[in-house]
């Protein structure tokens, strides 16, 4: 017996709401009455985070969304500035969980205050009104953090490096990257356990390399941490080569994201 | 048991009749709402629900409601109170709907959603016996637009 079809519409979507957002749009594939319930309020309001008004209220974007699912999916396709435009907000699409990109504004870059060395313009595909433009340095260090208080409990993120090489980018074929909790860990332990990376090498074997995103930037891993109630203090990734001390240019960095994984 | 205890008689849809204490039976928002607006007369009615879904309704309410019983106690009895077959769960839903009583719902909503987790429409609709009502078109279309969740 379809005991589903026997049921009003408001008990599917109340059993909706217990699954994710995921399982939501498959369910809404096999029937009617399953497909008419996933559109209601009381399901999507559920996916979105408890604080997303709180979030919401510190943007400057308008989002003028007639129902929840439309928020929802508007937050995850069009992530949104928030705190003046120093970082951007958007939904995972399958799980609801919140990213945050921090400007490359708000990450301490070493000589970014020298523009010999680092330069600021905007930048067509970038969120952000700025991004860090690297002309040539040997020493390159930088590093950005987050609140996990911000972040989504009980979740594994990763960190990315979001950015894009110009035509002629040199000496990025190697970089040290960690991530660590700034209360838990000392900047010198954590580097011990420091991954190397490659940014201007792509996907292949071996080390880790960069990929490709959907927004015409390119990100690299700069590694994985596990945010339990969002009471470890600030988080930060930084990214370095300070030993091979030869001439690096032509890197542009629109942020560091903190992604679910 | 105190001379203040009421009682009130609840009446399934198949004619049973349930005595059930009245601080226990307002644990249900329908019943709770009935009693505060002094509607109540001998029986209460409850046209949606059959005595072998009251029953189990009961039981739970009876537990919960006891002095003293552990955090513990109380988890493994609601463990083993959705361990039931569909039927069952879509019945109590119903009843839980119909009651008010938003503990049950959702306890029986998390477990239906998850049997319901990590699976394909096909194996759902197999497993829970759904029809597909879609015309092909319909389909291929909500298929569409629900892409990134098959990816």
């Amino acid at each position: 017996m379809d005991y589903f079809g026997l049921m009003p519409e408001d008990c599917l979507s109340e059993i909706l709401s217990f699954t994710s957002p995921e399982d939501t749009a498959r369910l809404s594939t096999s029937s009617r009455g399953f497909n008419s319930a996933a559109e209601s309020d009381v399901v999507w309001e559920k996916f979105l985070p408890s604080d997303y008004q709180n979030i919401i209220s510190k943007s400057k974007s308008l989002l003028a969304s007639p129902s929840m699912k439309q928020l929802y999916f508007s937050l995850c396709d069009s992530p949104i500035l928030t705190d003046g435009g120093k970082m951007s907000f958007s939904l995972d699409k399958k799980t609801g969980k919140k990213c945050f990109m921090v400007s490359a504004r708000e990450l301490t870059i070493s000589w970014s205050d020298t523009p010999h060395y680092w330069a600021w313009s905007s930048h067509p595909d970038s969120r952000f009104s700025e991004v860090a433009n690297l002309r040539f340095v040997c020493w390159l260090d930088m590093r950005g953090k987050i609140e996990t208080r911000l972040l989504s409990k009980r979740t594994n993120y990763v960190v990315y490096l979001v950015f894009k090489l110009k035509s002629g980018y040199y000496g990025l074929e190697t970089a040290n990257t960690f991530v660590r909790f700034v209360d838990l860990e000392s900047d010198n332990e954590a580097e011990e356990r420091a991954s190397v990376v490659s940014i201007s090498r792509q996907e292949g074997p071996g080390e880790n390399r960069s990929k490709g995103r959907d927004d015409e930037w390119m990100e690299i891993e700069m590694g994985k941490f596990f945010n339990d109630a969002g009471e470890d203090g600030d988080v930060e990734a930084r990214l370095m080569e300070v030993r091979r001390l030869s001439a690096k240019g032509g890197l542009i960095v629109q942020g560091i994201e903190f992604r679910p994984e | 048991m105190s001379s203040s205890t009421k009682f009130l008689t609840l009446k399934t849809c198949d004619d049973k009749k349930f005595v059930l204490d009245e601080a226990i039976a307002v644990r249900s928002q329908t019943i709770k709402n009935m009693v505060e607006d002094d509607c109540v007369s001998n029986v209460i009615p409850l046209p949606n629900v059959n005595s072998k879904t009251m029953t189990k309704v009961i039981e739970y309410w009876k537990k919960h409601s006891e002095e003293g019983v552990s955090k513990d106690v109380l988890m493994d009895f609601d463990k083993a109170f959705v361990k039931v077959h569909h039927s069952i769960l879509h019945a109590l839903i119903l009843a839980a709907n119909f009651l008010n009583d938003k503990e049950i719902l959702d306890m029986m909503c998390q477990e239906v959603a998850d049997r319901i987790k990590g699976k394909t429409p096909e194996e759902i609709r197999k497993e829970f016996d759904i029809k597909n009502d879609f015309t092909p078109e319909e389909e291929e279309e909500i298929r569409k637009e629900n892409a990134w969740a098959f990816e």
